[in-house]
């Protein structure tokens, strides 16, 4: 697989997700608006900010990957931009986290080294780039909160025991996953691209519990 | 000793609980089976019934055998969206 066409399918997949993100966000607002529950109002805003970050992640990692590839010399200014774009970003999904926490409380690699193979072009084209966007310490912390949404969500599926509460644990489970994948990133970079395989699949479990919930028959 | 939990309902669940005991005999029932159906004392389901009418959710009409409440069009399609919330809600564990 060639570094662009890489490149590409991670775009898009960031893309896919944020969308995703975004209509559970709007499916909540509405849910809202209906009910008056401030815990939907939380999972609005949650899933909102969470789905404008990872989109203007995705933009803004695109935009310094070009510039980075024209760029011989990288002004040290340029790095630090993005090493802020990357907190600023980071921040995004942990107020997001918390809002989820919120929800919550207010109620009641082995593979790697063959892909390095394959990967070793694009890892020198993208994740040089890519990575600056992910910090570790932040992203042990988005780890931690987010554990405590799983807990919650693993708990609310063995009360209800429904196919609908199990989708999103498991939603909430591969973004837990995902962020190890971006935590473990400092000793293989091509776990980057995984870490959004996972995203994906959590947001896909979001989306298809959303679907279900729309087929609804009285 | 047993204990009995009086859980709380709120303004939402109350009006979708009158809704769905009117769907069932229907769409349209006089007050007695909505008392029975959505547990209501017969003050409190007049003050909801009232309500209901405001919001175009429900008609009444009377006649020889006195009021009749009709689900309205919008009546229906409350029902349909409140089942979506509730089953969005349940799916993240929200009490509504």
């Amino acid at each position: 697989m060639s570094p662009q066409l890489l490149f590409l399918l991670a775009f898009t997949m960031d893309l896919i997700s944020s969308f995703i993100s975004i209509l559970v966000g709007y499916h909540a607002f509405k849910s809202y608006k209906v009910s008056s529950a401030k815990s939907f109002l939380y999972l609005y805003f949650g899933f909102t900010i969470l789905g404008v970050g990872i989109f203007l992640r995705a933009i803004t990692v695109t935009f310094f990957v070009l510039v980075f590839r024209i760029i011989e010399d990288i002004p040290s200014s340029l790095l630090s931009l993005s090493n802020f774009a990357g907190i600023i970003f980071t921040a995004t999904h942990l107020v997001a986290y918390s809002l989820f926490i919120a929800t919550y409380v207010i109620q009641d690699g082995s593979s790697g080294q063959q892909d390095l193979g394959v990967g070793g072009a694009v890892a020198a084209a993208v994740f040089p780039v890519a990575r600056l966007f992910y910090i570790p310490t932040l992203e042990l912390l988005a780890i931690t909160m987010l554990g405590f949404v799983v807990v919650s969500s693993l708990m609310n599926y063995l009360h209800k025991r429904s196919l609908n509460s199990a989708l999103v644990f498991f939603g909430f489970s591969f973004m837990f996953l995902s962020h190890l994948f971006f935590l473990f990133m400092i000793f293989d970079e091509f776990l980057l691209f995984y870490g959004q395989i996972m995203r994906l699949i959590g947001f896909v479990c979001l989306l298809i519990m959303l679907a279900r919930v729309n087929r609804t028959h009285v | 000793m047993s204990k009995k939990h009086k859980e709380y309902r709120s303004k939402i669940r109350i009006y979708a609980d009158i809704l769905n005991s009117l769907l069932r005999h229907g769409g349209s029932s006089g007050p007695t089976h909505l008392l029975l159906g959505a547990n209501l004392s017969y003050d409190r389901l007049m003050k909801h019934l009232k309500q209901l009418i405001d919001l175009g959710l429900i008609s009444e009409e009377k006649n020889d055998d006195g009021r009749i409440f009709k689900l309205t069009d919008k009546g229906r399609a409350f029902i349909l969206e409140f089942a979506k919330i509730e089953k969005f809600a349940e799916a993240f564990g929200i009490t509504i």
